[in-house]
């Protein structure tokens, strides 16, 4: 059997670790309780860092939000600052799982999780978020993209946990967009997820671009190329047709039961088209 | 936020014939309080579970029980040795083990049984059950298994991996192929379809001390699972009672023994302590039955004017290892495989092989499904070539009572196909088309299509099907109404209710209903086929009138009037409409023996007295039917031009299933139908691959969840059938049939190209409108 | 053997209607006796279950699922898949719905639970239950105390939602008979209903 630990300040979580140095974190348990009945052997010891209000909400900090890593994701959706300055965020929340499962789930879990598929990652990239990382006698801050190595693979050491991250507001863009391309309409693994923001000229020339795309590489890739060749041009189906054959080369997508590659690569440089919407 | 509310409103008033009473199931459902075959646990309960197979096809070697029998909280572990019994089970033809002696012939076929104290040791011992295959060369595709030289997946089989085949040729059959002024050839393939009912496969077992075997079950069909597991486990059939709760959902899968053999088999070596078995979702998509994969050769030819002439239909399903309902299954497909539709020539061989994929079986739809899939697309096909309108070909050719329906057969019931149409062609939904169609959205294209239905009901010629409705005027004067079908969520049991309320003029707080159990209920045949209300219903209507004129005879008696006459029942009571004088039931009761407050009666129901020219096998397993219920489905499409993912947006669905006995229960079953009709067209891709489940839970395999399902609107046209209870046919399955070729043509309709493979996932549909644009077209795409 | 569980299951499950036409007449009983390994290990939880404090002796491990069905005898709360693909297993801690499949015993100490057994009390029944019963949006009903449980949230969420959003409110519960029109119906029927009882 296995012990299940509850602490509720970060100082009980740094003695507990301490103590149970094998124990194994997990925040809202959407992903990490999947299948853990089934598992054999179990760890001796779980501590859910679901209590931990020193980690949890969302607090609006001048140029920044700041985001404790168990902020549930329902709580992210009713938060001012994310729906006024991060918007993007909020709309691939806003399409993940499902809503008990946003009840439930963190954004330092799906941080930590690490999934290609992830819905928050690529709009906390086109943020560029910054993860901030604890143990009981060091804090270090990392760019996500240096965070996240690959999939489930995290720049995390023994003692560390991540304990929230902060991303530099983006009022300035006027298009926040995030479109997930599933199998079904909700409830469905991404196939491919872009998050793209845009700030546009009084005459939609597009000034700034930052696109990101998940479920296409084994984290999420970024391709400054698009945004170099994007600046400075019209928004609209034309120039952003002839950015699509950049993302279906700079993408690396696998075969799975969801989709092949081909069609993965073929609709990640597709969907960039979408974009034509804002104009 | 619990408002308090006087909750007898809802029920209060009349049960009458038409009413939308609310189910009488609904109280305990919302209230979480009914209890479910897996709501069973009891003190001193072993939990059993099975150790599967593994691999697609192998001889068993050795089977290695010790390790796990010496595991603490491991009760017994049982093997086919411990089978006394045939250790086969079947619907038709008994092929499927209990627990495999000689070989395995798909990934989820049962080895070992084992009992244990708690689900973990349950989990453990089932790991450490040492199962030795020798791997056997191994068929996945229906056509290939008809092969010369194939492996055999059962070498006792006369007729090798062919477990049915059926032909039919009518008119001058294939020479009327040039007689033909266009002629459409296409070739389809429908994939598996799993049930994904919500509750998997469940049941408790207990010995009695007299000896007597319990088996409580989420089954379809408790009369004839107690045959099956007597005969498997070589068991006294009057010593097995089988009791049917309410089951989560079964949809066909589970017609037929899942848990019941392996129940009791458990329960013979528990030491007299019951048995809980609950497969857990992976065990239940990787061992349960399937729609049939099929692979389906169309080609229908017309005269210039649009009037069919000539259809040749190869049909091939793919029935995995065992039988289950496979042959049956191909008989229904091929009675289907035409339409609607008057066509004079026509040729129709069709397959059920062997396979070593997971099994297929009963489905919703039954075989109806796949070839409607076909044949409304080749209608659409057709309509393009000859420049028609689609309806309007649809209209042409449908078929009219008197008619010869395309396998000859001639139509004496209600045929209500053409008022389909009608009443679809008036709707705002088809005549405002073209305006919903130009005002798509940028990347978006739409398009609108349809399809016409037909599906039987009822077993056919040759097996009885019959129904014996038991209806009891208990000592405290309530009507209790004995079920002998299963209510699966369909809500037969609610109008069996209102069928008896209506007559005996009851309410729904002097009623009572107790479900299927073989102690208490009577044989009525299986939840299935689109038969349970109009079968049950008219035993109902003749058991009700017994019943009715007895107990108004005696209330006479009682009152010393001189005859029933001007005697009616109400709620509770018989009263004299003239003098008023009016007896308490539960008063005329008293003066009922037992035996008089029971009656019964049994309906069968009426087969078609013409043999058709189909070989005995295909007549045995149910060609033709009779009594066809109809319907008309119309799809509005939209399609993303970047990704190729479908959006349904609204849903039509017109319905020839005679009289609705309540509306809200008939609504029930189209809109559920069109539900994994949706499914089946877009999303609910099963792939196996070598035998293999790759999509073996709910994120993988994608059901249609609420954003998926479009608005739909259902109408009813009533046309009265004369031999249905109340003028009732069934209105179970046909909904299932028209979405995958509604939603097909309406993307034709918006794209110009088709896809001939299924699901319409975003992926098919990119290389529809890629057309090698972007993606490139594969071998199944359908080019003319 | 130590008794894990010590409260009475009838309280928090409220009295069942005990009929002839709706039960065999086999005898079940809904509290299960832990093994052995469980009570070895186990710790106190408390908390408040629809409506009634409990403490209990509890593996900590222990799937909410299996402590409110086997344990508890709560067999309302349905499990369908394991896996939190599904929604039948949906349940209320502090008026949030989580999925008790992939919640341990532990998490619950010091919290309110609601469970479908606590949204009713005898016939009186929450508007939402009332309004499934009327719109027909019940088949098979495996996954309806999911989906009350669900429309519970979503009318804490949004109290007055469209169409479009009661769909999105419960697209974590699937349900295999329905279609969900019905059920989309009985939500706004209740909130109709909460609207005229204000």
């Amino acid at each position: 059997m296995t012990q299940v630990f509850l602490p509720r300040t970060l100082n009980e979580l740094w003695n507990l670790l301490d103590a149970e140095p094998d124990g194994r974190v997990y925040a809202g348990g959407t992903d990490f309780l999947v299948g853990f009945h089934e598992r054999a052997p179990r760890p001796a010891c779980l501590i859910c860092i679901e209590r931990i209000s020193e980690i949890k909400g969302v607090s609006d900090r001048g140029d920044w939000i700041w985001i404790g890593a168990a902020t549930t994701h329902s709580m992210l959706l009713a938060a001012p600052p994310i729906r006024e300055h991060a918007a993007v965020l909020a709309r691939g929340v806003s399409v993940l799982a499902s809503p008990p499962v946003r009840n439930m789930g963190t954004i330092g879990g799906n941080i930590v999780n690490a999934s290609p598929a992830g819905d928050t990652l690529p709009p906390l990239y086109v943020l560029g978020a910054e993860v901030e990382i604890e143990s009981r006698v060091s804090t270090r801050r990392v760019p996500i993209q240096e965070f996240i190595l690959g999939p489930g693979i995290v720049d995390l050491r023994r003692g560390e946990i991540v304990t929230g991250l902060r991303v530099r507001k983006a009022s300035r863009f006027a298009v926040h967009h995030y479109e997930k391309v599933g199998r079904r309409k909700a409830q469905a693994c991404s196939v491919v997820g872009m998050a793209a923001l845009i700030r546009l000229s009084e005459s939609k020339i597009i000034e700034e671009i930052r696109t990101a795309w998940g479920s296409v590489g084994p984290t999420v890739v970024t391709i400054p190329d698009v945004e170099h060749f994007l600046v400075g041009k019209p928004l609209g189906v034309k120039s952003l047709k002839e950015a699509m054959p950049l993302v279906s080369g700079s993408v690396f997508p696998i075969d799975d039961v969801r989709a092949t590659a081909e069609y993965r690569r073929k609709v990640a440089a597709r969907i960039l088209v979408r974009l034509a919407r804002y104009a | 936020m619990t408002v308090d509310r006087d909750f007898e409103r809802i029920y209060r008033g009349t049960l009458a014939i038409g009413s939308p009473v609310p189910r009488v199931d609904a109280f305990d459902k919302v209230t979480g309080r009914q209890i479910f075959a897996a709501d069973y646990y009891s003190p001193d309960m072993l939990w059993a579970g099975v150790k599967r197979a593994g691999i697609p096809h192998g001889r068993v070697e050795y089977l290695h029980v010790e390790r796990a029998t010496s595991l603490a909280g491991v009760h017994a572990i049982l093997t086919h040795e411990d089978v006394r019994g045939s250790n086969r089970q079947g619907v038709v033809r008994k092929d499927q083990p209990v627990l495999c002696n000689d070989k395995v012939r798909h990934c989820g076929d049962a080895v070992a049984l084992v009992l244990a104290e708690s689900k973990e040791v349950l989990r453990q011992a089932l790991d450490l059950v040492g199962v030795g295959l020798e791997p056997l060369p191994a068929v996945f595709d229906a056509e290939q298994a008809m092969k010369e030289g194939a492996p055999l997946v059962h070498e006792d089989h006369e007729a090798g991996n062919i477990l049915l085949e059926g032909h039919l040729k009518t008119g001058a059959g294939e020479d009327a192929r040039d007689e033909c002024d266009i002629l459409i050839e296409a070739c389809f393939k429908t994939p598996r379809q799993e049930h994904a009912y919500l509750e998997t496969e469940v049941g408790w077992a207990q010995m009695g001390d007299d000896g007597r075997l319990t088996i409580v079950c989420s089954t379809q069909t408790p009369f004839r699972d107690r045959a099956e597991v007597a005969e498997a486990l070589g068991l006294k059939y009057t010593d097995i009672r089988i009791i049917a709760p309410y089951p989560g959902g079964a949809f066909g899968g589970k017609d037929g023994v899942t848990v019941q053999s392996l129940l009791g088999l458990a329960a013979l070596h528990s030491g007299g302590r019951p048995v809980k078995m609950w497969w857990g979702r992976e065990e239940s998509f990787v061992c349960g039955t399937k729609r049939h994969a099929a692979t389906m050769y169309y080609t229908l030819g017309a005269k210039s004017d649009g009037s069919l002439h000539y259809l040749k239909v190869r049909l091939y399903l793919d029935t995995g290892p065992y039988d289950h309902l496979g042959g049956v299954v191909l008989a229904l497909g091929l009675e289907h495989s035409g339409g609607p539709y008057r066509i004079p020539n026509v040729v129709l061989d069709g397959w059920c092989a062997y396979t070593n994929n997971p099994i297929g079986g009963a489905f919703r739809g039954f075989g109806v499904t796949q070839v409607t899939a076909a044949m409304e697309q080749m209608m659409d096909m057709l309509a393009e070539k000859l420049g028609m309108d689609p309806l309007n070909l649809r209209l042409r050719n449908a078929v009219k009572t008197g008619d010869r329906n395309f396998v000859g057969k001639t139509l004496v019931n209600s045929t209500g196909v053409t008022e389909c149409l009608e009443v679809l062609a008036a709707h705002p939904l088809w005549k405002e088309k073209d305006a919903w169609k130009s005002s798509a959205d940028t990347f978006k294209k739409r398009g609108v299509g349809i399809a016409a239905l037909m599906h039987a009901s009822g077993y056919g010629p040759f097996v009885p099907d019959f129904a014996n409705a038991k209806i009891q005027l208990t000592e405290q004067g309530k009507v209790r109404v004995y079920c002998g079908v299963v209510d699966m969520g369909q809500g037969n049991a609610s109008t069996n209710l209102q069928i008896v309320g209506s007559i005996l003029g009851q309410d729904a707080a002097h009623i009572e209903l107790v479900q299927p159990d073989t102690d208490r209920t009577l044989p009525s045949g299986s939840a299935s086929a689109s038969r349970c209300t109009y079968t049950f219903g008219n035993a109902l209507i003749g058991a009700a009138g017994i019943l009715k004129e007895r107990i108004l005879q005696r209330a006479a008696d009682l009152l010393m009037a001189p005859d029933a006459k001007h005697f009616a029942l109400v709620p509770g009571s018989v009263r004299h409409l003239r003098d008023g004088r009016e007896l308490p039931l539960s008063l005329v009761a008293q003066y009922l023996n037992e035996s008089e407050r029971v009656a019964v009666y049994r309906f069968r129901v009426p087969v078609a007295g013409e043999v058709m020219p189909v070989g005995e096998d295909l007549r045995l397993h149910g060609f033709p039917h009779t009594l066809f219920s109809y319907g008309a489905h119309l799809a509005y499409v939209e399609v993303d031009e970047l990704t190729g993912k479908v959006s349904v947006e609204r849903y039509l669905a017109v319905s020839d299933c005679g009289t609705v006995i309540n509306p809200q229960v008939y609504e029930q079953q189209i809109h559920g139908g069109i539900a994994q009709g949706v499914g089946f067209a877009l999303s609910e891709e099963f792939q196996v691959k070598e035998g293999r489940v790759l999509t073996p839970g709910f994120s993988t395999y994608l059901i249609p969840t609420a954003a998926d399902v479009p608005e739909m609107e259902s109408i009813p046209v009533q046309l009265y059938e004369q031999t249905g209870p109340f003028g009732l046919k069934g209105v179970g399955e046909i909904s299932t049939n028209g979405p995958l070729p509604a939603i097909s043509n309406a993307l034709f309709d918006a794209l110009g190209a088709r896809e001939g493979e299924y699901p319409l996932t975003p992926e098919r549909v990119a290389r529809v409108i890629g057309a090698g644009d972007w993606l490139n077209a594969s071998g199944s795409m359908l080019r003319w | 053997m130590a008794q894990r569980v010590r409260i009475d299951a009838a309280v928090v499950r409220g009295s069942i209607p005990w009929t002839e036409t709706k039960e065999p007449s086999l005898e079940i009983l809904r509290v299960v006796e832990p093994n052995s390994d469980a009570v070895r290990e186990a710790m106190e939880i408390a908390f408040f279950l629809n409506g009634t404090p409990v403490k209990l002796d509890v593996a900590p491990d222990r799937r909410v699922v299996d402590l409110l069905r086997e344990d508890l005898g709560l067999t309302g709360t349905k499990e369908a898949c394991g896996t939190g693909d599904c929604g039948a297993c949906t349940i209320l801690v502090d008026n949030e719905s989580r999925l008790s499949c992939l919640m341990l015993a532990a998490q619950l100490d010091g919290r309110t639970v609601a469970t479908i057994e606590g949204l009713s009390q005898g016939e009186s029944l929450h508007v939402i239950q009332e309004a499934f019963i009327e719109c027909g949006a019940v088949q098979c009903g495996f996954c309806t105390p999911g989906m009350v449980a669900s429309s519970v949230d979503l009318l804490h969420r949004i109290p007055s939602p469209t169409r479009q959003e009661i769909r999105d409110g419960f697209s974590g519960n699937l349900c295999r008979c329905t279609g969900y029109q019905k059920i989309v119906d009985a939500v706004e029927l209740a909130v109709r209903k909460l609207q005229e009882d204000r």
